[in-house]
């Protein structure tokens, strides 16, 4: 008797301290927000000058006519990632420490892939014509060209997002009920209705459980095939640099590995203001930290093959392709790449540096840093030196680019801000499941 | 798809007229204009003393493109960069609108026509009366406008004091005085040569007539006997086409060819040609000498002696730079008298026509002039069409002689610093609106019409002189009318018929009336025997060659002249000097640092550009860069020195924006250019494997050849892309960010041994296109006729194709394109002008091609072979483009692409190219 009254004591404490991060906000939250929302407001203000003045405001130029858009929009796409990775692959492999942090990294996932897909939109030409890219029935008889990999891009980045927002309100369901019944004034109503009426029956319980696993076993091939087309917007074209068969696995390998590295940039002080401890251990944090290595290595692994492959087969645009990203105008990109992707996480292979969550912390940072430069490299150096030596020519982002990456990191946290005070943060449901 | 497409290039169709008013479909439109069909008319170019023929293109009664004027004895079809960009002086936003004159604080202000005239009668008389005379200064005039000056000079008492060309060949003129007592130019004719040397004479940039000496030189160049020298102390286009190209120092012309000519003058074969009062006058003059003097190997020089003594048909042309020195009049008279000596029956250089440059002033006429009007002795100066306060050299101080004059009037359209110094500026209507006639070479007279309507309120020079005349009411008008005054005058000169002939075809050709030429040794004889005393040019030199683009600044007001690069440094926008790389890091200077030259007082501080090809002595300047040069005149000749010696040179601080438009300036064997040794060994076909039916040609199939071993990057088919295809000028600061739009470009590639190839680049057309699959939206797709098509309107701008494309011929609009009016009505309206946001490239001139095939379906038949062509190939004034159908296997495209010089561009990357380049043969490269 005493035992179940502990249970339901740390059951209530659990629902307690979820919600309780729900509370009327306080004043550096909101001046977070404020911040955020300033610079919502600037990525507004220049996309639109951009549309009104036309592509020249950015940096672009011929032959380099993609550039930061594009690097964001793989970016954020690879945040993306991590979210159905950990929610749904770790759930399949029955990963108890995913309970921790599936349900963050799913919001994480959708509002990375609300970001990531504007960026496209922003990069367009004529932006007001962008459905021309979708298959809409038209009196012309005009489809998109299917055989070209931007179309598939759009295919697979809205199939990722509907599943991944499907497969992140089911599992919220639960929780969502939860927090009808202790909330108070027309909040209720307002959970009441996305609750869906959900009651807690056992058919209800029998019918979530099998969704779940059948959403989890859906999304996790999504994980593959999402970066995997994205790296085909470039392995498919003939760019010496681009052109490559192992852009899919690599591209992949990247995308989790910067998408579980922003899991815990968000998370180590998420966890620190919501006063979550109790329920994220540093042991959560160390087994993150193992597939940050994993992926670091896979990445690292990439990065020799393109270049050996580039030299092995003695392809003259290929190898001057490489020559030029080590040691030509981009070159100090190049090598701030290595360090924070390849060489800063071998740290990892310490079990002191792994449990460090500051250590943690900074690498996160650190390897996002390197992540978007991986990014910028492959898409700028490889256009900047393709194949007619009169066409060759440097890039330099505008302000206007680089005030739109910032305004698009506004948009991520704002979104990440306003999730934290208006959905249960942890997945209780889960954490009770797996409670003694 | 098809329908789309067509829909996107004929409904911007409808077209405004003059007043900027869709033609109403209820309105009849004016006689003769089918709205939508173009009319072309002939007409003569007047950008440069070449007069070359026009063919204007109109639609709705403005003239929208000029072309080569096909049957035109001069020029034959081609045309310059400088014709092709004059269309935009009639349509120039900033042409001077009305007749305007100087207030008390410098501003200008309009005034009538007839107060202008009053004004200008007012003070002539005034003057007059205070003994000070009025003089009419003009550019190069001929024809009927020549005839009316002289009149009007006799009849009104204002003198004609000059006809000012800074570019006046004076001292080939005078020697050809002194030699054969015409003082004028020969017609050369590369064409009927087997051995070219050129002394600096630019045959395919400027000299006298460029377009006429690319054509000939298109003729023989691809013999296998022909060869060609070119000796210069910079490194210009011209020398870059030489099959060999000798570096020599500056000035040191004559002592080569006083080694050439004594070395002949010598041999059995030519011992008796030698006149006899030159044989002992000719001082001996070894090759030890010669060598020593012009830098130039002994090897080489005793070379080019052995070639020129064995040669069937030699032709030796000295001009240009190679005449702008100290000792211009021996080097001249020197290269006439080898040419004779070598040809003296005259068949390559023909004495029985001339290039009419025999009434042009040279620099020490308008040091007469300067004096006179610093001397107050000049009341009231016209100053028509000529630019010499730009122009002429810093010592002439020309301005500072014109604020002497009580009234300067000028005449021009655009405002220049000339008429920026005069008191009253009279604009004068542009060649498209005027009648008008110019003999560009003894016998050819090439006629001027108008084409459209006046834009603004100016008139024409004629007109302007009648005027005046009439108001200065001394004595009989002989015509009330310019227009009246021109048709008197031929029908004075030709019959009923060939007054007809020049209506129809432009212009007409009478035989040759002058005898062949008499040579004269005395005069010759006399300046030559002193010998050569100039002194060995030492020390940093400053060659100021005439521009490719601009000829001598006269072109700079036209946008296209600083929009499409100099072909060998590929820079744009702005001024710079070039030297040799070992010269600048000599400097301490990288490659696009600031120099500071000086000479006495002059100094000027300028981005240098490293040239491959020159001397570590030798800078070299465009003429176009700078005003106030402090050149030198010749004084014996009043030739141009276009050398200034003993320069002081410093590297600055600092770092210039410089638009350089290649990215690299080697291909770094990429086989862009392949070396012809290395031609035969083609990749075998392999068969390729694709999921998608290939694309299949039932009717047309087009394609191109462009023969590099012809090409001498003159990049006339650049601005002729530019204006047929509405392609926008983007201005200095896109080029610096490398935005320029240019749907064809010239990329120069340097090789290790001095070698410059020029490669036209634009839409390869390929089969297997690298652009079409990317797109997703289809905007980019393969036509039935093996065109990739760019549906504009489709366009959203992913700019995947441009990517993808490995030739990098694709363009985006980053910017909505500007065209300050009225150069909106130079628009051609048979296709779309492109909104920012979209990608455009070469089409192969679609809408040409559209027409061809209307006006054969109308005839039922099939497209004929050479019946249209891009607007490329029909300006190249080197024919090195083919254009036509690759499936008739009797096109001459076809034939051409089966040529053993044919290769494709990056073949191995499967593409598959529907433009097939000749590769050069092998030339022999640079030798000091």
């Amino acid at each position: 008797m005493a035992d179940q009254e502990k249970a339901l004591a740390s059951r209530e404490q659990l629902e307690q301290d979820v919600l309780g991060a729900m509370r009327r906000p306080g004043l550096p939250y909101l001046a977070a927000l404020g911040l955020c929302g300033a610079s919502v407001l600037l990525l507004v203000g220049l996309w639109g000058w951009q549309i009104h003045s036309g592509l020249g405001v950015t940096g672009l130029m011929h032959p380099v006519k993609w550039g930061v858009y594009i690097t964001n929009f793989i970016f954020w796409v690879g945040i993306a990632h991590s979210g159905t990775l950990i929610s749904a692959v770790l759930y399949l492999f029955r990963a108890r420490f995913r309970t921790s942090f599936n349900r963050p990294a799913e919001a994480m996932t959708l509002i990375a892939l609300t970001v990531a897909g504007l960026f496209p939109l922003i990069h367009l030409g004529r932006v007001v014509i962008f459905y021309y890219l979708l298959p809409y029935p038209s009196q012309r008889q005009l489809w998109p060209n299917f055989r070209s990999p931007l179309v598939w891009d759009v295919v697979a980045v809205t199939t990722y997002m509907i599943v991944s927002f499907i497969f992140f309100y089911v599992g919220m369901l639960p929780d969502l009920a939860i927090a009808r019944r202790r909330v108070k004034g027309w909040a209720r109503h307002i959970y009441g209705a996305l609750s869906l009426g959900w009651r807690g029956t056992l058919g209800e319980w029998r019918h979530y459980n099998k969704l779940y696993m059948f959403l989890a076993a859906f999304a996790t091939p999504l994980v593959a095939s999402v970066h995997s087309i994205v790296s085909w917007d470039f392995a498919v074209s003939i760019v010496p640099g681009w052109h490559t068969t192992i852009f899919a696995p690599y591209f992949v390998a990247g995308a989790i590995f910067s998408g579980t590295a922003m899991v815990m940039t968000l998370m180590i002080p998420t966890r620190r203001i919501l006063k979550l401890e109790p329920y994220i251990s540093v042991d959560h944090f160390e087994a993150i930290a193992k597939i940050l290595l994993f992926t670091s290595l896979i990445v690292s692994y990439s990065y020799i093959t393109e270049t050996s492959l580039a030299f092995y087969h003695g392809n003259l645009f290929e190898m001057e392709q490489f020559r030029y990203r080590s040691f030509g105008d981009y070159a100090v990109l190049y090598w701030i790449m290595i360090l924070c992707n390849s060489v800063l996480p071998l740290s990892l292979f310490f079990k002191k540096l792994r449990r460090n969550l500051s250590w943690l912390f900074a690498l996160s940072i650190l390897i996002n840093v390197g992540m978007w430069i991986e990014r910028f490299v492959i898409v700028v150096s490889s256009l900047a030196r393709d194949y007619d030596p009169y066409a060759w020519g440097t890039y330099m982002p505008s302000f206007v680019e680089i005030g739109i990456t910032v305004g698009s990191f506004g948009l991520f946290f704002f979104m990440f801000l306003l999730f934290l005070k208006t959905l249960p943060v942890l997945s209780m449901t889960e954490i009770k499941e797996h409670m003694e | 798809m098809l329908g789309l497409f067509s829909s996107a290039t004929l409904l911007p169709g409808c077209s405004r007229d003059k007043h900027g008013e869709l033609i109403s479909t209820l309105v009849p439109p004016d006689e003769g204009v089918i709205p939508g069909e173009a009319r072309y008319v002939p007409s003569t170019c007047t950008e440069c003393p070449a007069h070359c023929g026009l063919l204007v293109r109109l639609r709705e009664n403005r003239p929208v493109k000029l072309e080569g004027l096909p049957e035109h004895p001069v020029s034959r079809g081609g045309l310059c960069l400088r014709g092709q960009a004059s269309l935009a002086r009639l349509y120039h936003p900033e042409r001077i609108r009305e007749p305007l004159q100087k207030d008390g604080q410098g501003r200008w202000q309009p005034l009538s026509w007839g107060d202008a005239y009053s004004r200008i009668v007012r003070e002539v008389q005034e003057r007059k009366g205070a003994g000070r005379s009025a003089a009419w200064l003009s550019g190069r005039t001929t024809g009927t406008l020549d005839e009316l000056l002289e009149a009007f000079a006799a009849g009104t008492g204002i003198e004609r004091s000059a006809e000012y060309e800074l570019y006046s060949h004076a001292a080939l003129r005078q020697a050809a005085g002194m030699l054969f007592g015409v003082a004028d130019l020969p017609v050369w004719k590369p064409e009927k040569a087997d051995l070219l040397v050129t002394f600096g004479a630019d045959l395919a940039e400027t000299f006298v007539q460029p377009v006429a000496y690319t054509k000939g030189l298109s003729d023989v160049r691809l013999k296998e006997e022909f060869a060609w020298w070119h000796l210069e102390p910079h490194f210009s286009l011209t020398g870059a086409n030489a099959d060999r190209r000798l570096r020599l120092n500056p000035g040191s012309e004559a002592a080569v060819l006083l080694y050439l000519f004594n070395d002949l003058a010598q041999r059995s074969e030519f011992q008796d040609r030698v006149p006899a009062g030159l044989k002992d006058a000719l001082p001996s003059f070894s090759a030890a000498e010669a060598a020593r003097r012009s830098g130039v190997s002994q090897q080489s020089l005793e070379d080019l002696a052995q070639r020129l003594a064995g040669a069937g048909a030699p032709l030796v042309i000295a001009g240009s730079v190679g005449l702008g020195h100290s000792e211009a009049l021996e080097a001249a008279l020197l290269a006439l008298l080898l040419q004779n000596l070598l040809d003296p029956a005259g068949e390559r250089a023909d004495w029985r026509r001339t290039e009419n440059y025999a009434g042009l002033a040279d620099l020490n006429t308008m040091q007469e002039l300067t004096r006179r009007l610093r001397g107050e002795e000049i009341g009231v100066l016209f100053v028509s069409r000529c630019n010499p306060v730009y122009n002429l050299p810093l010592s002439f101080a020309f301005s500072a002689a014109l604020e002497k004059v009580p009234l300067v009037v000028g005449l021009g359209e655009i405002m220049d610093e000339t008429l920026e110094a005069c008191d009253l500026i009279l604009p004068l209507s542009n060649g498209l609106e005027s009648w008008g006639d110019a003999v560009p070479r003894s016998g050819v007279r090439s006629a001027l019409r108008p084409v459209i309507a006046q834009l603004h309120d100016t008139r024409t020079e004629g007109d302007i002189l009648l005027d005046l005349w009439r108001a200065l009411e001394v004595g009989a008008v002989p015509a009330e009318s310019w227009q009246k005054y021109l048709l008197q005058n031929w029908d004075r000169l030709y019959p009923e018929e060939q007054i007809s002939e020049l209506a129809v075809q432009g212009f007409v050709l009478s035989r040759p009336q002058r005898p062949a030429a008499q040579l004269r040794v005395e005069d010759a004889a006399r300046t030559l025997e002193s010998g050569l005393q100039a002194p060995v040019v030492r020390g940093a030199a400053l060659v100021v060659a005439p521009s490719l683009r601009t000829f001598d600044g006269r072109s700079r007001p036209l946008p296209h002249t600083a929009e499409i690069p100099d072909p060998l440094t590929t820079i744009s926008y702005g001024a710079w000097v070039s030297l040799a790389a070992e010269a600048l890091a000599g400097l301490g200077a990288e490659k696009r640092d600031l120099l500071e030259l000086s000479a006495g007082s002059w100094r000027i501080i300028l981005p240098a550009k490293a040239q491959p090809g020159l001397s570590g002595d030798v800078l070299a300047l465009q003429r176009d860069s700078l005003d106030g040069l402090p050149l030198e005149v010749e004084a014996r000749t009043g030739e141009l020195i276009m050398t200034v010696p003993s320069l002081g040179l410093r590297g600055v601080e600092g770092s210039a924006a410089l638009p350089v438009l290649a990215g690299s300036a080697s291909q770094h064997g990429r086989g862009l250019i392949p070396d012809p040794v290395h031609l035969k060994e083609k990749d075998k076909k392999e068969k390729r494997y694709s999921l998608y039916p290939e694309h299949v040609h039932e009717g047309y199939r087009w394609g191109m050849v462009i023969d590099l071993e012809l090409c001498t990057g003159c990049s006339g088919c650049v601005a002729a892309c530019y204006i047929e295809n509405n392609v926008p000028v983007v201005g200095k600061k896109d080029h610096l960010k490398g935005r320029e739009m240019s749907w064809l470009r010239i990329e120069p590639f340097y090789e290790e041994d001095g070698r410059v190839g020029l490669l036209p680049m634009l839409c390869q057309h390929c089969h297997f296109a690298p652009c079409e699959p990317v797109c997703p939206v289809y905007a980019a797709y393969h036509n039935p006729e093996g065109l990739n098509v760019q549906v504009y309107q489709r366009c959203v701008g992913t700019r995947y194709c441009s990517n993808n494309c490995p030739y990098k011929v694709r363009r985006f609009n980053f910017w909505q394109p500007r065209r300050p009016e009225p150069l909106d009505l130079m628009l051609n309206p048979d296709l779309v002008a492109r909104d920012k946001g979209m990608m455009e490239k070469c089409t192969f001139c679609i809408q040409r091609i559209r027409n061809a095939r209307d006006q054969a379906r109308d005839e039922e038949r099939p497209i004929r072979d050479g019946e249209f062509t891009t607007a490329c190939a029909q300006s190249c004034p080197a024919n090195a483009i083919t254009f036509g159908d690759l499936n008739d296997e009797t096109s001459r495209v076809a034939k051409l692409a089966g040529d053993p010089r044919a290769y494709t561009v990056f073949e191995k990357l499967g593409t598959v190219p529907s433009i097939h380049y000749l590769a050069p043969r092998k030339t022999e490269g640079t030798h000091g």
